[in-house]
């Protein structure tokens, strides 16, 4: 092999970690400019990301440089032909144990978080208690039904609930949760700007949690290949102070009642055309 | 295929080539009669992507004003006029292809077509022509615009399931059941209007936003408001083309379809082919223009007038507590001959009434359909709701399962109950209705 071959081959690796390093600053690492994530849980999550990413990034680079001093070595020494050997324990103990501790590690480290994310026990109590809505994902939108003010949410559906499509408003400031369900086929619920992501499983009803740091408006997609609209089962999560969405509530409320006589306030958000209707 | 990627990369995806289809009914005219049908709907609405307007329609066809600011100096060879425009900086960005009408200056009246049109520069580029000698200054018109910005998103977000004329079958339409609405014939069923109104704009909105619950029609509320009222304008101007269509060759029909010219001019009929040729053409002479002129100019008042603000359903007097002795009166007008809900919505409202066992007879044709149960004027086997179920394909607030049943639902069995019901009757049922959802019957 000629040493054109291996600049050849040290290209890619350096390419790669060139690249890999510029990431953020051309916009192609975690979502929103890459932004924090907006909750204190996808902190974390981006915190193991980034632990991961180093450990790997240092056996990438470690991986190729021996890689292409071995080409290079090759390349410059055509007398010397190449041997067969047997294995030797010695490195084969090495490079077995060593990865092994490290997976452990992660294994062990990410344990907490894994829990608090996932595990139905370390949810934050207040959340579970008073779950905020009823997620539905269908072909290809999010419905959602909040229990009417007061009320908790049922398993079932009740005459007072509250009804909405494709926006989720929820309140600030604390942990919230909620059910999500499939009405057809399996979906995911995503939100890539706080880190959260959840199948939903027809038959299944799935509890997620998440926690807003910030307040915004935030994207819900599904990260799961659920047919040929799945590039528009888009919603918007709308995160705002308790007011706000005990004053969103009382609105959705109001239009849900709406009898066809006299006005009714209107939602900045909704479509809601006949609140100019006599 | 590896060679081919680069290339599929640089092309992009262009929006396919396709013409707006005719009806069945159109097409099973004899040629001769299908004919001047279709030139008169090309001429009077274009194809998808030469959209054609004319004076009268109740959509907004959306033309912008502009100046000319400078004029490109251009060589002799060159076949366009380039200039630079004032008064487009608000408008649709995309005018490529669509006409522009000189309003002064030396080609006053003239129309010119956008060959090219640059967003950023301002820039627009038309064919070069004896009487268009553009100068600074000079005002026009560009039109249709609004509707080409509807007919732009309704192709992305609508086209699939609605097909490119509104015809409902869109590739992605054999797959779903109920299938997509065919708005052709400009009935829509979930509205907020009179039983013999047309939809009103708002309701069209309202279903685009919200979707329709039980149904594969998905909510589009990240649209924005601007976007989904360009939708319904173009949803609309589809279905004033289709109702068009329609209305013109019902007139044909019964005398030129393929069917009853072979019949007459059969050995009992009687009559040679030339004779009803020559009378055809005597009809097309003579009084097809009027009859295009009144199918189109009354599809458009009745649009307009489901607009108006008395074609809403409003109810007369608020909403009846929902206490459980109303809930009792409704029951008992549910089960009663007044209304006959339980003919089809079974006397427990699992939709399963004894109607849904019987041969109906479609309207249209007159003969028996070759399934038991409901039907739709657009053909399709139509099940009686189960009231249990808590889905409001028309919206689940109280005023719209009032409008429900004052007005009916439009295209279905589903009658209209607003004059025989007095409105406390309306509210009682509406909350008998509402409660079967959480009922343990």
């Amino acid at each position: 092999m000629g040493k054109g071959w291996c600049l050849f081959f040290l290209f890619w690796p350096v390419a790669a970690v060139v690249s890999c390093a510029m990431a953020p600053m051309v916009g192609w690492s975690f979502p929103y400019d890459n932004a924090q994530a907006a909750s204190n849980l996808g902190i974390r999550i981006d915190g193991l990301f980034y632990l991961i990413l180093f450990v790997t990034a240092v056996v990438f680079v470690g991986t190729q440089a021996v890689l292409v001093y071995a080409l290079w070595r090759g390349s410059s020494n055509r007398d010397e032909r190449a041997t067969c050997t047997h294995g030797n324990h010695k490195l084969e103990l090495i490079w077995s144990i060593i990865p092994g501790v490290i997976l452990l590690f992660l294994a062990l480290y990410q344990m907490n978080l894994w829990a608090d994310f996932r595990i139905k026990k370390f949810f934050p109590e207040a959340a579970v208690k008073a779950p905020i809505a009823e997620v539905t994902a269908r072909q290809f939108e999010w419905r959602f039904r909040y229990p009417a003010i007061g009320k908790k949410l049922q398993p079932k559906p009740q005459a007072d609930d509250l009804y909405s499509v494709n926006e989720l408003h929820v309140p600030f400031g604390k942990p919230v949760m909620i059910q999500l369900r499939s009405e057809d086929v399996q979906h995911s619920f995503f939100l890539p700007a706080l880190r959260i992501k959840q199948d939903a499983l027809p038959g299944l009803q799935i509890p997620v949690w998440f926690e807003a740091n910030k307040e915004g408006v935030y994207d819900l997609v599904c990260a799961e290949l659920c047919g040929w609209g799945h590039y528009k089962m888009k919603a918007h999560v709308i995160v705002e102070s308790e007011a706000d969405y005990q004053n969103y509530l009382k609105n959705l409320t109001q239009q849900q009642f709406y009898d066809g006589l006299g006005k009714i306030a209107a939602n900045e958000n909704d479509s809601e055309s006949e609140a100019t209707e006599k | 295929m590896l060679l081919l990627f680069p290339l599929f990369s640089l092309t992009g995806c262009e929006q396919p080539q396709v013409n707006f289809v005719f009806s069945e009914k159109t097409n099973e005219l004899v040629p001769e009669a299908a004919k001047p049908v279709k030139e008169a709907l090309v001429r009077q609405f274009g194809n998808p992507f030469e959209l054609t307007q004319f004076e009268g329609l109740p959509t907004d066809f959306g033309d912008v004003e502009g100046s000319v600011k400078t004029v490109q100096a251009s060589s002799g060879e060159e076949k366009l006029i380039r200039f630079q425009v004032e008064g487009l900086q608000d408008a649709y960005p995309k005018l490529l292809g669509l006409p522009l009408e000189w309003t002064s200056g030396k080609g006053q009246g003239q129309i010119s077509r956008i060959k090219e049109y640059n967003y950023e520069t301002g820039t627009i580029a038309v064919d070069k022509a004896a009487d268009i000698d553009p100068q600074p200054g000079d005002t026009f018109l560009v039109e249709c615009t609004r509707l080409q910005f509807g007919r732009d998103l309704y192709n992305r977000h609508c086209m699939h399931c609605h097909g490119m004329s509104g015809e409902g079958t869109g590739p992605t339409s054999r797959y779903l059941n109920p299938p997509p609405r065919d708005f052709r014939q400009g009935i829509y069923k979930y509205t907020s209007t009179k039983p013999t109104a047309k939809a009103q704009n708002a309701d069209l909105e309202r279903t685009v936003k919200e979707g329709i619950a039980g149904t594969y029609m998905p909510s589009f509320k990240l649209l924005t408001d601007d976007e989904v009222s360009a939708i319904v304008n173009y949803v609309i101007w589809l279905s004033i083309r289709g109702e068009t269509e329609k209305k013109i060759v019902d007139e044909l029909f019964f005398d030129y379809s393929k069917k009853v010219v072979a019949e007459r001019t059969s050995e009992d009929g009687g009559e040679s082919r030339e004779d009803v040729m020559e009378e055809l053409k005597e009809y097309m002479e003579l009084d097809f223009p009027d009859t295009l002129e009144f199918a189109t100019s009354s599809v458009a008042e009745a649009w307009e007038e489901a607009n108006m603000e008395d074609a809403v359903v409003v109810p007369e007097t608020p909403r009846v507590p929902d206490t459980p002795e109303s809930r009792e009166r409704g029951r008992k007008l549910y089960l009663g001959d007044k209304t006959k809900c339980a003919t089809c919505h079974g006397p427990q409202g699992r939709g399963n009434g004894t109607a849904t066992q019987d041969f109906w007879t479609n309207p249209a044709t007159n003969e028996k359909y070759p399934n038991r149960g409901l039907h739709d004027i657009w053909g399709n086997q139509l099940p009686p709701r189960d009231l249990h179920r808590g889905i409001y394909r028309g919206g689940r607030r109280p005023i719209d399962v009032y409008r429900r049943m004052y007005s009916g639902i439009k295209g279905t069995p589903m009658p209209a109950f607003g004059g025989p019901l007095s409105d406390e009757e309306l509210w009682d049922l509406v909350n008998y209705v509402m409660s079967l959802p959480y009922s343990s019957k």
